[in-house]
């Protein structure tokens, strides 16, 4: 598995090469996109990441995870999960930094612990994409797309907790 | 975007007010510090793919793998655009890798070029299949159960793999019908 990324890094140089690219300059090109891609980004990121900080601080995070939590627990999913499957959508790195807190706390082939993972693998951080992907264009009606993954998340997420009880 | 945005925002700023007004300030500035931390990483990871990408542009490798992608384009995304298909491919292969990270300048180019056309159906579909994490080789997971110790990191591959293309296919059928029904 660590072999696909060199892999693919060795056949592009090596094609270019033969095609008679010009390989540092194409790939310096290819940074300075980067760079102007990742300042577009940076006022979004800003506003995000100050609405989570605020959330979390202010405990309304832990607020909504102690409502949650016995309908989460009717659905089949451990209650241990709740915060985690409520941070995911906002925050990849939050999640992340909760993720390493469960597997810690209940060992890494504890029941909560695969759950978490299978969770965490199958779903993706919704709000920072849709700030990302839609910073700056004026698409409207984003309403019924992001319910649809929404709905789709949390029906993949009691389906992890029921396939991780079985295998 | 903005109506979530301003919810939580307002009711977190006045239950905040309420209980530690001093952690105010501090608190929109932690959010501050860790846009700039993570528009660092993220440039560092965008930089490698986006400088790969360039060289498979100027070499014909996207060019070559849009034109086999066409057909398949036209009928799902309903988009002509050349240059449109060969993000979505890109980003599509960076996904199924699970370089998600990687992925992402792909959309965003594909969104921008979709925009030309007015094409928002193909863009509000490549924001729902990504969003729901199209990935076949869930690598950081897989990497955090190991460094913790797990007997079989790995096991959790094939669940994964069932629940991510559960969400997937349900999300992007949901969208499509939802879609139908509001014409």
């Amino acid at each position: 598995m660590a072999l696909i990324v060199p892999v693919i890094f060795i056949a592009v140089f090596t094609f270019s090469a033969i095609k008679k690219v010009n390989i540092y300059e194409s790939f310096t090109d290819g940074i300075t996109e980067a760079f102007k891609f990742t300042v577009s980004l940076l006022p979004c990121l800003a506003a995000v990441f100050m609405m989570c900080e605020l959330f979390e601080r202010s405990g309304l995070s832990d607020l909504l995870t102690r409502w949650l939590s016995p309908v989460f627990g009717f659905l089949g999913i451990p209650e241990e999960l709740t915060k985690l499957v409520l941070i995911k959508p906002f925050s990849g790195s939050g999640s992340l930094a909760y993720l390493s807190r469960i597997i810690e706390a209940y060992g890494a082939d504890s029941y909560v612990a695969r759950c978490a993972c299978v969770c965490f693998g199958s779903s993706e951080t919704v709000f920072y994409i849709s700030a990302v992907y839609f910073a700056g264009l004026k698409v409207k009606k984003l309403a019924l797309p992001i319910v649809c993954v929404l709905a789709a998340t949390l029906v993949s997420t009691i389906l992890a907790c029921l396939i991780c009880k079985i295998m | 975007m903005n109506v979530i945005f301003t919810a939580v925002f307002i009711s977190s700023m006045v239950a905040l007010a309420i209980c530690a007004p001093q952690d105010f300030l501090p608190a929109l500035m932690q959010g501050g510090e860790s846009a700039v931390k993570t528009a660092l990483t993220l440039f560092t990871i965008y930089a490698v793919w986006m400088g790969l990408s360039k060289l498979c542009e100027r070499s014909g490798i996207s060019r070559g793998a849009a034109r086999a992608l066409r057909p398949a384009a036209k009928k799902i995304f309903r988009t002509d655009s050349e240059a449109a298909t060969e993000s979505l491919a890109m980003n599509i292969s960076c996904n199924l890798l699970g370089l998600g990270g990687a992925a992402t300048p792909y959309a965003v180019k594909a969104i921008g070029e979709l925009e030309k056309e007015s094409n928002s159906y193909a863009q509000k579909l490549l924001f729902v299949i990504n969003a729901t994490s199209v990935q076949i080789l869930p690598t950081t997971v897989i990497a955090m159960r190991a460094g913790a110790g797990s007997v079989s990191a790995a096991d959790i591959f094939l669940p994964s793999l069932i629940c991510t293309a559960v969400s997937t296919l349900l999300a992007a059928g949901l969208f499509i019908a939802g879609n139908k029904l509001w014409r």
